[in-house]
């Protein structure tokens, strides 16, 4: 009997205490003001009117997308991941007829290690229950294979940078995020999910639906898993 | 006497409310071919259409320049319509102009033919 009360004051005790840091994190994002920039809540924008009015991708479905790892360390730290910004087209002017990427919004986040870790905490329960985890099957995978349907067959290279070798800059399109770092920073099982359907995500996303079979989706999946 | 104004009464509800339904589902979805474009096109093809929009660089082929009508008007508006549905594998060209089936309906598809052809001055071949 007594143990049971020591057991469940414990237990009372730890839910207490995991809902204070989500609390916490929660009101960091408040007073950070993420929001001014980030969308918290859904859902995403649906007319292109609204897509344009976008400043920062949107976070209300953090916790199905983001490997938290990667999530702590970035809002600590951000780093430029969309070549020429969120919105790609609020972000260039012509020179002559040639369009060029102009100067790029920042994500401001900076917060402490430890304010990161409750922010992180808090982002990773905004998730969208509709997608299926577990679906992701990590495997042994042919790089060349991969290569042949992304690049030669898809050409995802014409919006997305590949990672180059060793340091040096990649090649591929700046319309959308580079693929340089993308095993660390994403959780393959959404990958799978937008690749397969981008616009269940973002309905408006410049990204064509294309029809894959699974083990395409495995290939791919598993090729940018890869690359951290 | 009743019954007179009571009839056309349900008819005008019953009219309004389906012009209004139907009115609610254009609006809902479609958006105008410039907006498309800007959105959808210019990452390849350039905000003046000429094909050198921010992607070009990295395109092995060269986005087509849609402002001359030298080389839009050797494509027919079916094929300008296939291209853009089902990507320029469908017409035998590069894979790298993607295929929109899934980011455009095919009124707004037909639309952006027309809007193109406002691009390049220009008909299509016959
Ligand atoms: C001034 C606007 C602004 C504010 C405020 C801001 N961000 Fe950002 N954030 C951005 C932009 C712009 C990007 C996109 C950077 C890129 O892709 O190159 C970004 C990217 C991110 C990403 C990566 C998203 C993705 O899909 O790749 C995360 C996570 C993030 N921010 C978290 C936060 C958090 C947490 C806060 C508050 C503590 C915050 N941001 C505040 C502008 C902002
Ligand atoms: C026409 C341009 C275009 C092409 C081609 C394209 N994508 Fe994308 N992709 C996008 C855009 C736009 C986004 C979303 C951008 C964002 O969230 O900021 C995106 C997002 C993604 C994401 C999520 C990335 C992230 O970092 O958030 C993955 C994964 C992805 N694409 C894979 C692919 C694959 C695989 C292919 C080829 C089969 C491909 N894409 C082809 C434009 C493109
Ligand atoms: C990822 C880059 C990319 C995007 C985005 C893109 N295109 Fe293209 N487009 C190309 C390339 C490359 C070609 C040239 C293909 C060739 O000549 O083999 C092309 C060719 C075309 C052609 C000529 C096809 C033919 O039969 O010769 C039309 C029409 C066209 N694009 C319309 C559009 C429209 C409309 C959009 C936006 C809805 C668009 N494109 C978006 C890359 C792109």
């Amino acid at each position: 009997m007594k143990r049971l009360i020591v057991l469940s004051c414990l237990l009372a005790f730890t839910m207490a205490f995991t809902g204070q840091a989500l609390a916490d994190g929660k009101a960091l994002v408040d007073s950070n003001k993420c929001g001014d920039c980030h969308q918290m809540a859904g859902p995403a924008a649906a007319t292109i009117a609204d897509v344009m009015k976008r400043k920062a991708p949107d976070l209300f479905y953090a916790g199905s997308k983001f490997n938290k790892e990667w999530l702590v360390g970035y809002i600590q730290n951000p780093t430029q991941l969309r070549p020429a910004g969120t919105v790609y087209r609020n972000n260039i002017k012509t020179e002559g007829d040639k369009d060029i990427v102009g100067d790029l919004p920042k994500c401001a986040s900076k917060l402490s290690a430890g304010d990161a870790a409750a922010v992180a905490d808090y982002l990773m329960t905004l998730t969208d229950a509709s997608m299926a985890a577990g679906v992701f099957k990590q495997d042994k995978f042919k790089k060349a294979r991969a290569k042949i349907l992304m690049k030669k067959k898809e050409a995802c290279d014409a919006c997305h940078m590949f990672p180059g070798k060793k340091g040096k800059p990649g090649k591929g399109g700046v319309s959308c995020p580079t693929f340089a770092g993308i095993g660390a920073r994403l959780n393959p099982d959404w990958m799978y999910s937008f690749i397969k359907h981008p616009q269940h995500w973002d309905p408006k996303v410049w990204m064509a639906k294309r029809e894959f079979t699974d083990a395409q989706l495995q290939l791919m999946v598993n090729f940018l898993s890869s690359m951290k | 006497m009743r019954k007179t104004t009571i009839v056309p009464a349900v008819i005008a509800t019953f009219v309004f409310s389906f012009g209004f339904v139907l009115s609610m589902a254009g609006s809902a979805s479609a958006e105008s071919a410039a907006d498309n474009y800007n959105l959808f096109c210019v990452q390849c093809h350039g905000t003046k259409g000429t094909g050198k929009g921010v992607n070009a660089p990295a395109l092995a082929v060269a986005p087509r320049n849609h402002t001359s009508a030298k080389d839009m008007s050797a494509l027919k508006d079916a094929d300008v319509f296939k291209a853009i549905k089902e990507g320029g594998v469908a017409v035998g060209k590069s894979t790298q102009m993607p295929s929109f089936a899934s980011n455009m309906t095919d009124a707004e598809i037909t639309e952006m033919v027309k809007h193109l052809r406002g691009m390049c001055k220009c008909e299509g071949k016959k």
